[in-house]
């Protein structure tokens, strides 16, 4: 059994130290790691990136991240990133690690992702060169996804991204903002792939559950949709504590 | 003249949430017969307080209700097993 805690879209600044290490204490008496779908800053700056160390760094578990378009804001990612890696956070993008935890290798791939939509309502590579940039973007995105995913041998494996794969947890928001929310290819990607688990962030009004086309869990793990300061989810389960499974 | 409350007021608003210095994009600004109601929530006190002051310092004869919440981050009480 593996217990993973997922949260994204903490947006963190000065002005959020400390609202969450008071449940992060807890957090290695609940589960094994903690992912974090992106957006972990506000502006994507190296001081944003300096608080969200102090307030989710040095907790005991392996803490895997991707970033999010916030984190990107100041067109300073690579400092960011360079920030949390020296304070021993895992920062994936197209890439995947894998976790010894309790005898089972628990592997995590990651990319940002981006936009583009879904079937029936998504954009097409076609037409003005900005058009095909940024659909271009989303396809490249989405194959470093589906390597990532596929370069590792593990017992359980989970694709952190920050956009979504699939318009189910994207129920909530607008129908008009679903192609700047995720696009298809993610979830087409994951479905390649032995994935028993997608998780993402992005979609602050979005819903908490929904599958890929070919059945893969997706949870949006966005903390205006969880409502606490991390969902925790259970993989190969062979042992139930009942008194922790929700009914 | 007073700020009419249309669409492109309902657009200035959220060009001016989603700027460098707000940069909230889940923040919803719903008009009424008479007044703004800005919904969604935030990770801090201070950031809603922030966002609500812009606001009416940007369309100072514009009546803002400021139904903000901020996100809760307590500690989870249960495990959702994956299958």
């Amino acid at each position: 059994m593996i217990r993973i805690a997922a949260v994204g879209d903490v947006h963190v600044d000065k002005d959020v130290l400390g609202r969450f290490r008071p449940a992060l204490e807890e957090l290695p008496d609940r589960a094994d790691a903690l992912l974090i779908a992106g957006d972990l800053t506000r502006h994507g700056t190296v001081d944003e990136a300096r608080c969200f160390v102090t307030e989710f760094g040095g907790l005991g578990v392996p803490v895997v991240v991707v970033l999010g378009n916030h984190d990107h804001q100041s067109d300073q990612q690579a400092r960011v990133t360079d920030v949390l890696t020296d304070a021993g956070i895992t920062v994936l993008e197209g890439e995947a690690t894998v976790l010894e935890l309790h005898g089972h290798r628990l592997g995590i791939a990651g990319v940002k992702g981006f936009g583009g939509g879904f079937a029936g309502a998504c954009a097409s590579n076609f037409g003005e060169r900005e058009m095909k940039e940024f659909v271009g973007t989303t396809e490249v995105i989405a194959q470093r996804l589906e390597a990532a995913l596929m370069s590792v041998q593990v017992d359980a494996l989970v694709a952190l991204t920050h956009y979504a794969p699939v318009p189910d947890t994207l129920v909530g928001e607008p129908l008009e903002i679903y192609a700047f929310l995720g696009c298809y290819q993610l979830g087409r990607a994951i479905d390649a792939t032995p994935a028993a688990l997608a998780l993402h962030g992005h979609a602050h009004h979005g819903s908490e559950r929904g599958r890929t086309p070919g059945g893969v869990p997706v949870r949006n793990v966005a903390h205006p949709v969880i409502k606490q300061a991390y969902n925790v989810y259970q993989l190969l389960s062979d042992s139930v504590d009942s008194a922790l499974v929700a009914n | 003249m007073s700020t009419q409350l249309d669409e492109y007021l309902e657009a200035e608003i959220q060009s001016l949430l989603t700027d460098g210095r707000i940069a909230e994009l889940g923040i919803t600004v719903n008009r009424r017969e008479h007044h703004l109601v800005l919904g969604g929530e935030v990770e801090s006190t201070q950031r809603r307080d922030a966002i609500c002051l812009q606001i009416n310092e940007r369309f100072p004869d514009v009546q803002i209700v400021c139904d903000i919440g901020i996100t809760r981050a307590q500690a989870p009480s249960e495990v959702e097993e994956i299958s």
